[in-house]
């Protein structure tokens, strides 16, 4: 779809969810629910504890329906309200690292299961150190390196400038490089993290 | 391991968190038009620590014929560390420990919703009205009279029946599951035989809602605390659930039809936390050797019985009866890799390729394999 006509489906949506109208609420709400899930995912890491933040996230986004006037997609909209979520979210309290034992780092098996298992290992690893960063530098370091997206893309998620979005990641990639200290494991996963689109 | 991991995959959300999540939400919109409504807000997140503390839930759904309450809200039902019973029109629930359950209000099409946990239906003849319904994930459970127990653990949905026939469908496949079979959504066309054990529910549990003077308050009140009902406690129709503790019983931990067997008397609640005899070097070892194993088992029955009201503890203690090599390692191990992923704890994934990797043959090999591409994302 064109974007001036996508906005414009957009801007009638939003028209009609903020009149109240339960059925195009619930048109929006499914609309965006992955695209609000996607953004709280990767800043919190898991689904744990998440559906009382897409709650928040889509309360704020009906409550906030009002006020949207098409400048954006609703998506993108929809977006930046998740992220602000997350961030208060994590700027309240920051969830306790979890402990794991008993998992080997090298399992035997399947190649697939392996690897599988060896991501899932070193995204617990990853977050676990996420855990310890200062909540605006988690945020954009989510969002640009995990999540891949263009760092003009992230500031205007996060409503930050492009350069203040730039020391961010730049400052989170240095301290999570620290904090991963002699996990080889971590600083070779944050090594391809840096090297862009995988 | 080496080449590129990629991005941490985004774990979906079931449909059943996203109806949750939308009630949530139009809840909390309704709540804000309507400021007294505020006290409504989350009501199932109160009902939940409540039903943890132990208190004994025990309710009449009032819903009697087609004069019930079409059109309104469902009505969400959660056991804590305590089974319970229900009345819902005129079928009558047993609900395990650790069950939620949403009971639609249309009388026209009695459906329940099954979000994690299992009972036991017992429903009186439908005659001209429209097949009960039970879903649970995917699965959607159509009878017309009958008595069966639907559970489910994440994805994971079983199906036993006790006597009658319910049709089953799941993802475009239908099956009719007869008395005494088992069907599950790990291989949703096939169904297996079960023994129709001797600890089998009660005679009385099986009697067609008509019998029942209405379980309601007098029988919660009468019930034992959480894991001490005795058989008979009370005065409902059926304490079958209240003399089998063990919450989640149902779920695939450990094995309950991984072997061919049948032997395993699944739909006798306590027999799936058995290991499957034989289906492992590590199995071998019957229930009845005298010392260590007799010990290692009473310790696995303490976990699971745990699960509901100490997931935290169950895991831990799971994870320590693992490490031994003694042949409830195997259903350890699984049950904790089963319970991670129940609590959508990160270490569900490298748990089962645990498992996978210590008993590639294990009694709980197959369930562990699709538990684990369930988790990724894989399709079935």
């Amino acid at each position: 779809m064109e974007a001036p006509a996508l906005r414009a489906t957009d801007l009638e949506l939003a028209r009609q969810a903020a009149s109240g109208d339960r059925g195009a609420q619930r048109r929006l709400f499914l609309a965006q629910r992955s695209n609000v899930h996607r953004a709280l995912f990767r800043i919190l890491g898991a689904n744990r504890e998440l559906e009382d933040l897409l709650q928040d996230a889509f309360v704020e986004i009906f409550r906030a329906l009002p006020s949207f006037r098409g400048d954006s997609t609703l998506a993108r909209w929809c977006q930046v309200i998740a992220v602000r979520v997350a961030y208060l979210a994590i700027a309240r309290r920051r969830p306790a690292a979890v402990e794991l034992g008993l998992v080997e780092d090298h399992l035997a098996g399947d190649v697939d299961v392996r690897r599988s298992a060896a991501l899932r290992e070193v995204a617990r690893r990853l977050y676990t150190a996420l855990d310890r960063l200062e909540p605006k530098q988690r945020v954009a370091f989510a969002l640009a390196a995990i999540d891949g997206r263009a760092l003009a893309e992230v500031a205007e998620l996060t409503g930050a400038s492009l350069f203040a979005t730039k020391t961010r990641v730049w400052r989170a990639r240095r301290e999570l490089r620290r904090l991963a200290g002699k996990d080889a494991v971590l600083t070779a996963y944050l090594h391809e993290l840096e090297g862009g689109p995988s | 391991m080496t080449g590129p991991l990629g991005r941490p995959p985004i774990d979906p959300l079931s449909e059943v968190a996203w109806s949750r999540i939308e009630r949530g939400v139009w809840a909390r919109l309704d709540a804000s038009a309507v400021p007294e409504g505020r006290r409504a807000r989350r009501w199932w997140l109160v009902a939940l620590p409540v039903a943890a503390a132990g208190a004994v839930l025990a309710l009449v759904v009032g819903l009697r014929g087609p004069g019930g309450r079409g059109g309104a809200e469902p009505t969400r039902l959660v056991t804590g560390a305590a089974p319970s019973l229900a009345s819902f029109g005129d079928a009558h629930v047993e609900l395990d420990a650790a069950t939620a359950l949403l009971l639609g209000h249309d009388t026209e099409h009695p459906t329940a919703w099954i979000e994690h946990g299992a009972a036991w239906f017992t429903v009186a003849p439908r005659g001209e009205h429209a097949p009960f319904v039970v879903r649970a994930g995917d699965a959607t459970v159509r009878v017309l009279g009958t008595r069966f127990r639907v559970a489910r653990s994440g994805e994971l949905i079983t199906v036993e029946v006790d006597h009658g026939l319910v049709d089953v469908q799941f993802r475009g496949v239908i099956a009719s599951v007869a008395a005494h079979e088992r069907w599950s959504s790990e291989r949703p066309a096939q169904t297996t035989r079960i023994a129709a054990a001797p600890s089998t529910p009660s005679p009385a549990a099986s009697e067609p809602p008509a019998a029942d003077p209405a379980p309601g308050s007098a029988a919660a009140a009468s019930e034992p605390p959480a894991g001490t009902s005795a058989p008979g406690a009370a005065p409902g129709p059926s304490t079958t659930p209240a003399a089998s503790p063990a919450p989640r019983s149902d779920s695939p931990a450990p094995a309950p039809g991984a072997s061919s067997s049948s032997s395993s008397s699944s739909i006798a609640p306590a027999a799936p936390r058995h290991p499957a005899p034989g289906a492992a070097p590590a199995t071998t070892a019957t229930a009845s050797t005298p010392g260590p194993v007799d010990r290692e088992r009473a310790e696995y029955d303490r976990l699971a019985a745990l699960e509901a009201r100490a997931p935290d503890a169950a895991l831990t203690g799971y994870l320590a009866l693992a490490r031994g090599t003694s042949p409830w390692a195997d259903p350890a191990l699984f049950a904790a890799a089963r319970l991670a992923a129940d609590r959508h704890d990160r270490r569900a994934a490298p748990l089962l390729a645990l498992y996978l990797q210590r008993f590639p043959a294990g009694a709980n090999a197959t369930d562990a394999s699709q538990l684990l591409a369930r988790l990724k994302g894989d399709p079935p």
